[in-house]
């Protein structure tokens, strides 16, 4: 292949962003018998409004063969990016493909926590699936039968089991929680609700 | 947020201050620290900090090394965005400017434009745990 025009430049470039987690991808570009490899570049807000339109190099996807990126460490700020990909065989280099529109994390889809409620003695248990840093949980438990007195619990840091109560024996308790980003001011929707029996007979 | 411009700070705080030669001057602490600023004032000396940061500070901080450029633009784009909420206090009233918060900026331009450009913006750079000891300490 001779001169930039020859290789095509990537398509279907998107963001794929889930609970603060971003990857660019695109489709890979096809040259019989070679093997293409591709760069990608972000430019923020900054970036466009002070620094001239400039764009940063993303190292770890420098010559990659992989058609995904993980630009989660660049989309650092909650601010519009671009992002744009180019394909490289050998010299040859093709033109850069550009997300359409602008990219702000406040636009990842938050999925409910994963959870799981344990009784343990007199002790009403709560276990949460770590979500990143940016992550806190508001989580939400009742005794069953008594709705109208939900009581909240906000959960800042997963590290380990969350103590949410003493329980009565044999009473039956129901829990759910959500996530909250404070960085990007967004909440997951509530995950389902799990509700467990404390140990011990009531009739005593 | 002020935990993720820390963050990004902190992993290149070393190089950034190792490229300052000028040990000696300050920009944000001379000659009076932050520290002095009456409470009244902290919202407006933060925004104009913030703006003098994006402004002068960031474009002059290009290196040679590609972690340290993404983890630079990292910081900037964060400060645009958190002045940006700044600037919704300024415009509804709530960051009143008095004349000790206009005085200390002054102060700091006059430091900064003291020396040459890159040294006076790569000195700012690795000052900027001051200005978030005091933003943290003054929330």
């Amino acid at each position: 292949l001779g001169g930039d025009a020859l290789l095509p430049a990537p398509q279907s470039i998107s963001i794929l962003s889930t609970n603060m987690k971003h990857f660019l991808t695109w489709s890979p570009v096809i040259v019989q018998g070679a093997t293409v490899r591709y760069s990608v570049e972000f430019q923020g807000e900054y970036e466009r409004e002070y620094a001239n339109g400039s764009w940063i190099p993303i190292s770890e996807c420098a010559l990659t063969t992989a058609t995904v990126c993980n630009v989660t460490d660049d989309i650092s700020a909650t601010v519009a990016y671009k992002l744009r990909v180019r394909a490289e065989l050998g010299a040859t280099r093709s033109q850069w493909g550009t997300t359409k529109g602008f990219f702000n994390r406040a636009m990842t889809s938050l999925t409910p926590p994963l959870l799981r409620v344990v009784a343990d003695g007199h002790h009403l248990l709560l276990e949460l699936a770590d979500m990143g840093p940016s992550f806190q949980f508001r989580v939400l438990y009742w005794r069953k039968g008594q709705e109208s007195r939900v009581q909240q619990k906000v959960v800042k840091e997963v590290s380990s089991m969350v103590h949410l109560d003493t329980v009565e024996a044999g009473a039956e308790y129901c829990v759910k929680a959500q996530a909250h980003v404070e960085a990007i001011d967004r909440s997951s929707s509530f995950s389902p609700t799990q509700c467990v029996r404390a140990q011990g007979d009531t009739s005593l | 947020s002020v935990t993720e411009i820390r963050a990004g700070f902190r992993a290149i705080k070393a190089n950034i201050q190792s490229r300052d030669p000028v040990r000696s001057l300050s920009i944000l602490s001379h000659p009076q620290s932050l520290h002095k600023v009456k409470s009244s004032d902290r919202c407006c000396i933060t925004h104009q900090l913030f703006t003098f940061y994006v402004d002068k500070v960031f474009k002059h901080c290009r290196t040679e090394d590609s972690f340290v450029n993404r983890k630079i633009s990292s910081i900037a784009n964060s400060f645009l965005s958190a002045r940006r909420r700044l600037g919704q206090c300024h415009e509804q009233n709530n960051c009143p400017c008095g004349e000790e918060s206009t005085e200390k900026f002054k102060q700091i331009l006059a430091n900064y434009e003291g020396l040459n450009v890159t040294s006076a913006a790569m000195k700012s750079l690795g000052e900027l745990d001051i200005l978030l000891d005091w933003m943290e300490k003054s929330r």
